[in-house]
């Protein structure tokens, strides 16, 4: 377990004081991949930064197993380095090394002796699938291959944190997913706790099991991937899984976003809608994705039809959530049974 | 009174056949103050320029006015025309080796002037490198001496080896004028047989010398930055 405890960063600049991180709050668990999203300028690497301590925040903690990492300086952090594996943007390996010499180095600076380094290395290479390509260097390599050999060489030390800084972003869709294929089976199989700072929404929504939305050096939004979507009010859900047209529809009484999460969503349920209600349905927009804890889903539909005020009883066990674009709709989750109840 | 021909006045060219008696002295006097030269520079000019790179703002231990101050003096050996420099430390030199003549005069000048122009070659070749080498050595634990070995020196080595290559031209060429204050070499050879006596074919021989030389150290230079490299 690694806590982030209200974590600031500020830097002094000749235009004065610019405050970057405004005091972050984030439990990572293990055997769960947190993504850290955000726009640009959000404070995405900075925290990145703090989190592979390679920058002091200025003031708050990181607490690796309870142990404060962001204090320590000189032989302390980098003897505690070890509890956090980095994975970089294009990999970052060294040129003039080979993929072994490169997997090899943090063992190589704790001075681990020949034959049990010679060891690990191979045994991280077969982890990562690259055990044929022990002695390329990385220019005969492609881009995932490189990312995998700095995979190998991030969990060289054996931490208990691997952050990865947009470590996908400028693959092909090919590379992308075995990366995070190589990701999720490492959550599984090592029990590893792991941060994923990316701009692809693409890829939080394969992989993450929690998500933190940055903004303005703040979390704006922190919570488990399938509640931020199927909560139709959630920013981060939207952009997860966004629909299209995203855009008010006209010609009908209201529109409404639904999202919906789970293995047993009833298929059937915008045309019961329609028949139980006597209301005209229609699908405007969405997307449906698989995730490996089940469906998830967000639909726009438009209603017309319901005529005078009354209440749309939805089922119980359809697992939607709903939300109108105007200010006519009520959610009524009372007891098992979602009601969602309409004022025309 | 009829007046002295030219070749009366300044002798005769020294047969082709007596050339290499004494062009290979000079020649082996000119290999022996670069050769110096360049460890000394290589050395004092690496540890300068390694300085520059880790001072600055990618670098292990940045600080503006170590940096600045080192920039500074840099620039400043970088701003003599080696004459000039050779002429104006002539009691320094003398200090230092007792004398303001011969290979060990010349030494002195040499050095002073190659060690800023290959801090400035070094600190080039560090900043080529890719910007996160530096966050690699220290997620993987490296002290700064595995961190400047490992991500700095090792793979700047074919840039590193390009930098030797061109200093030691420049090296061959200072050995030259240096030869005009007595330091012996193929430049001394050139200044007194040459250029005092008219000897033509002296001069025609150091000419060669000198371009010969000078291909032979850039076609080894390339060959070995090409051998370091990676793919």
């Amino acid at each position: 377990m690694i806590e982030i405890r209200q974590l600031h960063k500020h830097y002094d600049t000749a235009q004065g004081r610019v405050q970057v991180l405004k005091g972050i709050d984030l439990d990572v668990h293990s055997g769960s991949i947190t993504a850290v999203v955000g726009p640009s300028g959000a404070g995405k690497s900075t925290l990145s930064h703090c989190i592979s301590l390679l920058e002091k925040p200025s003031s708050g903690q990181i607490l690796v197993e309870g142990k404060d990492l962001s204090i320590l300086s000189g032989k302390a952090l980098r003897a505690e380095r070890r509890a956090i594996g980095t994975i970089f943007q294009n990999s970052a390996l060294l040129r003039r090394m080979t993929v072994a010499e490169n997997v090899a180095l943090p063992l190589r600076n704790l001075g681990v002796i020949h034959h049990e380094m010679e060891h690990r290395v191979a045994e991280l290479l077969e982890r990562v699938g690259l055990a044929d390509r022990a002695n390329s260097y990385p220019g005969e390599l492609s881009g995932g291959q490189r990312q995998r050999v700095g995979i190998a060489r991030a969990l060289a030390l054996r931490p208990r944190l691997l952050l990865s800084d947009e470590a996908t972003s400028g693959l092909d869709p090919e590379a992308t997913a075995q990366i995070l294929e190589l990701l999720a089976s490492l959550r599984t199989d090592l029990g590893l706790a792991i941060i994923l700072i990316t701009h692809e929404m693409d890829v939080v929504r394969h992989i993450a099991d929690r998500v933190a939305q940055l903004d303005g050096g703040r979390i704006a939004e922190y919570g488990e991937l399938r509640t931020l979507v199927a909560n139709p009010e959630s920013v981060t859900g939207s952009k997860l899984l966004p629909l299209h047209p995203d855009v008010v529809p006209a010609g009908y009484d209201f529109a409404l976003t639904v999202a919906y999460r789970g293995t047993h969503i009833d298929p059937s349920w915008i045309s019961k809608l329609g028949s139980e209600y006597g209301a005209t349905v229609a699908l405007l927009g969405g997307s449906v994705e698989a995730h490996h804890e089940g469906t998830l889903g967000r639909v726009e539909i438009g209603v017309s039809g319901i005529g005078e005020a009354r209440a749309i009883e939805v089922l119980d066990g359809w697992g939607l959530h709903a939300t109108a674009h105007s200010q006519t709709l009520h959610i009524d989750k009372a007891n098992d049974e979602a009601r969602i109840e309409v004022t025309v | 009174m009829s007046l002295p021909t030219e070749s009366a006045t300044v002798g005769t060219d020294t047969p082709w056949s007596e050339l290499g008696s004494l062009m290979l002295p000079a020649y082996a006097e000119t290999w022996a103050m670069v050769g110096i030269v360049m460890v000394l520079v290589i050395i004092f000019g690496g540890i300068m320029g390694l300085a520059l790179f880790n001072t600055d703002r990618r670098g292990l231990f940045p600080h503006t006015q170590s940096h600045a101050t080192l920039s500074w003096i840099v620039n400043m050996g970088r701003s003599l025309p080696f004459l000039v420099l050779m002429a104006a430390i002539i009691p320094f030199t003398k200090w230092v080796t007792g004398t303001t003549i011969g290979i060990w005069a010349a030494v002195v000048p040499m050095t002073i002037a190659g060690i800023p122009f290959f801090a400035r070659l070094v600190q080039n070749a560090l900043n080529d490198l890719p910007k996160e080498n530096l966050a690699v050595g220290l997620v993987t634990g490296g002290s700064p001496l595995q961190i400047i070995g490992s991500t700095q020196v090792r793979e700047a080595l074919p840039a590193l080896a390009s930098a030797i290559t061109l200093n030691t031209i420049s090296m061959v060429e200072y050995s030259a004028i240096a030869g005009t204050i007595g330091a012996g070499g193929i430049g001394y050879l050139a200044v007194t047989y040459g250029y005092q006596r008219f000897d033509m074919n002296v001069m025609i021989a150091t000419i060669i010398a000198l371009i010969v030389t000078v291909q032979i150290v850039q076609f080894l230079g390339d060959r070995i930055a090409r051998a370091l490299a990676r793919p």
